[in-house]
């Protein structure tokens, strides 16, 4: 099997969809810290050099999301403190530390999905759909960057002309407006050139088949199989209300009936899919290394 | 075989008063290797679009085109006739290069397995199997006009016509995308019309030479039989490869085109006897005055950002007063780069740039663009912001009068309808109303035919007598050889060499013009067509007495 990033996109994009989908929808503590743990290790796994600002913030809103819960609610029965009248207590405090785990998990998740899932294999699962839709998705693609590029040239180009004078405000904001206009032109200027470029090539004379460089193969399979079966697992035991787990007034306490078991085993297998794979392969390529 | 065959073709533009092109007849066979020359506005452009369907103009038209024997509009000529346009940008359709490779194909509806070979196949032919998954946009502008060439050629056409592929390349990329149509020519016996301003690498290795004027054929031919035809038209000669030109103004029935034949066309003039002429006046006062520097770099170094390498690496020269000084280099030098701090866009990290003797960053509040600086960039449409050349005028206070040029049948277009040299024009026009002291210019001859390189050329020179002085950086070795005082040679973010053009151009043997190669070892310090062919006439033909 391929290492995770290189899965076929549309495998790629159902196991985020399974993944988040069931994060999001339970507050069970043991669910929840096994989806920052499966996150997270992918996003350390992912990144060549640690962000160290971006966890920072990460963390600093962390606190602050755990911070508002027992600050503005007073349920529970185990009360910690007193401030100004209002008891702090120890259920909405918890609630607060896991709700903003859970958030932290799936952002940390969806980090992860614009790091693997670039512009291509995104317009290569929306283009399953339709060919069209898929060509104006790139096309849109290559156009924004050039769009954006031209205009810095424009405004440096005038700028040691020195027509439109920084000083004062309404010299610049004239400029702007010119240079917006002059955009528009621009735009649509090249556009005839690409409209006169597809149709040399034969645009809209046939029936359009849409090609791309993504394989469908025996891991992506084998990896689909891996991906639905704890999905199922997990939903059906959320289903059976196994896994359930309430903080208000006093906190229940976790469930071990063997289906929940199974569905915590699940959701830790199905949240640490990806790293597994990532590991594996590394072992797979350090073995391989080793016979060179 | 004849693949092509045009019969009295006549075309109108809707409401234009004159025909564009006038009984056009003419055929061509099967691998056959076409240029396609004549100025801006001869019709060129027009008569290849008429040959693709896809691409004609709406107009009046008589007479027919046919391909293969049957009218044009009965073929499949959207994969049997390949079009490529002279903007590489543009043409391009998809955001990676493996969709370009594809898109032609998936417009066919071929399968999926067909296309991941064919596409496999070619991106091999053209060398580009390892740029297959990047993003077009990271790809230089040569890289990104193979695309183009190879995104067309997947179809497998039996036609390919090239409007001005290389209009926008600097020269050695541009030679090198010659060089695979001609290997495309020879490998696949692929009929190739191209239409070209830069002839020096076209003519000796093509078939036929079709000549344009006014919207009729005046010559189509072998190269050699119709140059010598045409001896007497010196706008077209203009364009012509430098041995070719020498052999015109010798009058030679025999028309040399290569450098390899223009040698031994000058070698039958080469009896010792002159052997160099004296520069011409003005550059000799030039030189002796040695005013003071206007512009002076000392030491500058520059990165675009901290973990990049340097683009400049201490880079120190002075350009004096009424002078053209020209940068010449490979892509990437820097060349650019020194021209964005000469005008205050970037800054450097270290050293000092004097303007007039005052440091650049001391011009505050924009004083320095203020009657002292001004840049024309290499992307010549960036200038314009409005909809008429009019409006763009009155914007920056032109005096249309006091021009040295005439821009009034012109005042009415949009800006991006003019021709190259127009834009050109144009542009110049709006940078003269700051009244610039020094000039800076980017690729001012950039896509230019012969004509407009011309008056641009004349222009330049009219501007420094009236007391401006002009650096101009430049690919383009022969306008650098016309026009420059000094040319300078740029490698690795400094400078290596700096001399006036005659010196410069004969002690370089590869960087520098034909007529240099063509006469060296016997003339001294000749670098155009027009002093070799003085210098072949003040000896005479060998034996001749």
């Amino acid at each position: 099997m391929r290492g995770f990033s290189e899965l076929n996109p549309a495998v790629l994009m159902l196991y985020y969809i399974c993944v988040i989908g069931t994060a999001m929808f339970s507050m069970h503590p043991v669910i929840i810290i096994l989806s920052f743990i499966g996150s997270a290790a992918l996003l350390v796994t992912l990144e060549k050099r640690p962000h160290l600002k971006l966890h920072l913030s990460f963390f600093l809103l962390f606190l602050v999301m755990s911070l508002i819960n027992p600050i503005w609610y007073h349920n529970g029965v185990t009360v910690l403190f007193v401030v100004n009248d209002s008891p702090i207590t120890l259920e909405a405090l918890l609630y607060g530390v896991f709700a903003a785990g859970m958030i932290l998990g799936v952002l940390y998740r969806l980090r992860t999905f614009t790091m693997i899932m670039t512009a291509d294999k995104l317009m290569y699962v929306f283009g399953r759909f339709s060919p069209k839709l898929s060509l104006i998705l790139s096309m849109a693609l290559r156009y924004v960057p050039l769009m954006r590029t031209q205009t810095g040239k424009i405004r440096r180009t005038q700028k040691a002309l020195g027509i439109y004078r920084g000083d004062n405000i309404a010299d610049t904001l004239k400029g702007e407006v010119r240079i917006f206009s002059i955009m528009a032109t621009w735009s649509l200027e090249n556009g005839i050139i690409t409209a006169d470029s597809m149709a040399a090539r034969g645009y809209g004379e046939h029936r359009r088949t849409s090609f791309s460089i993504f394989r469908f193969g025996k891991g992506d399979i084998l990896f689909l199989i891996l991906c639905i079966i704890p999905t199922a697992l997990i939903i059906w035991s959320f289903a059976a209300g196994e896994v359930n787990f309430s903080f208000y007034p006093a906190m229940s306490g976790i469930s071990d009936s063997p289906l929940a078991v199974t569905c915590y085993a699940a959701y830790g297998f199905l949240s640490c899919l990806p790293i597994i794979l990532e590991w594996k392969e590394e072992l797979r390529w350090k073995y391989l290394m080793s016979k060179i | 075989m004849e693949i092509l065959d045009v019969k009295d073709l006549n075309f109108t533009y809707p409401k234009a008063g004159s025909p564009t092109l006038k009984n056009i007849s003419f055929s061509v066979n099967e691998g056959e290797f076409i240029a396609v020359c004549g100025a801006t506005g001869s019709g060129k452009s027009t008569l290849l679009r008429l040959l693709k369907p896809e691409l004609s103009p709406l107009g009046e038209i008589s007479g027919s085109v046919s391909f293969c024997g049957k009218p044009v509009s009965q073929c499949r000529s959207a994969s049997e006739i390949g079009f490529v346009m002279q903007d590489p940008e543009h043409q391009i359709v998809t955001d990676k290069v493996w969709h370009e490779l594809a898109f032609g194909l998936e417009n066919l509806g071929l399968p999926q397995k067909s296309i991941a070979r064919r596409t496999a196949e070619m991106a091999s032919y053209f060398g580009i199997g390892d740029k297959f998954d990047k993003n077009i946009s990271e790809l230089s502008g040569g890289q990104k006009q193979l695309i183009n060439l190879a995104s067309v050629m997947v179809t497998e056409p039996k036609l390919l016509i090239l409007d001005e592929p290389t209009a926008q390349l600097d020269p050695i990329t541009a030679s090198d995308l010659i060089n695979t149509v001609r290997k495309l020519n020879r490998d696949l016996s692929l009929t190739v019309l191209i239409v070209e301003h830069r002839l020096e690498d076209i003519i000796p290795v093509c078939d036929r030479l079709l000549i344009m004027d006014s919207g009729s054929i005046i010559e189509y031919g072998d190269p050699r039989d119709v140059i010598s035809r045409i001896y007497d038209r010196p706008e077209i000669m203009r364009a012509m490869p430098a041995a070719a030109r020498i052999s015109a103004f010798l009058g030679e029935k025999n028309c040399a085109l290569t450098v390899r034949e223009g040698r031994e066309l000058v070698r039958s003039y080469d009896n010792s006897r002159v052997l160099h002429t004296d520069h011409d006046d003005r550059k000799k006062t030039n030189n002796s005055e040695k005013t003071s520097p206007v512009l002076e770099f000392k030491d500058i170094y520059f990165r675009y950002e901290r973990s990049l390498p340097d683009v400049l690496r201490g880079l120190t020269f002075s350009v004096y007063e009424r002078e053209i000084f020209c940068i010449l280099g490979g892509n990437g030098s820097g060349k650019t780069t020194t021209l964005g701090i000469a005008s205050g866009i970037m800054k450097q990290y270290a050293g000092n740039v004097l303007v007039f003797g005052k440091k650049i960053k001391d011009y505050k509040n924009q004083s320095l663009y203020n009657e002292c600086i001004a840049l024309l960039p290499q992307d010549i449409t960036t200038v314009f912001l409005r909809n008429t050349v009019r409006e763009e005028l009155e914007d920056a206070d032109v005096d249309t009068s006091s021009l040295p040029f005439d821009l009034t049948p012109h005042l009415d277009k949009h800006p991006y309808d003019l021709s190259g040299g127009e834009k050109q024009l144009a542009a110049l026009a709006k940078v003269l109303a700051l009244k610039p002291k020094i000039l800076l210019l980017d690729e001012p001859t950039k896509g230019l035919d012969a004509g407009a390189k011309n008056t641009i050329m004349e222009l330049l020179r009219k501007l420094t007598d009236s007391g401006m002085t002009i650096i101009a950086v430049t690919h383009d070795v022969e306008f650098a050889a016309d026009t420059a005082d000094r040319c300078a040679l740029f490698f690795r973010g400094e400078i290596v060499s700096d001399a006036p053009p005659e010196e410069f151009f004969s002690a370089n043997s590869f960087y520098t013009t034909a007529a240099s190669r063509i006469t060296r070892g016997h003339f001294e310090n000749c670098v155009t067509a027009g002093k070799a062919a003085e210098l072949c006439m003040l000896n005479g033909k060998r034996g001749a007495e």
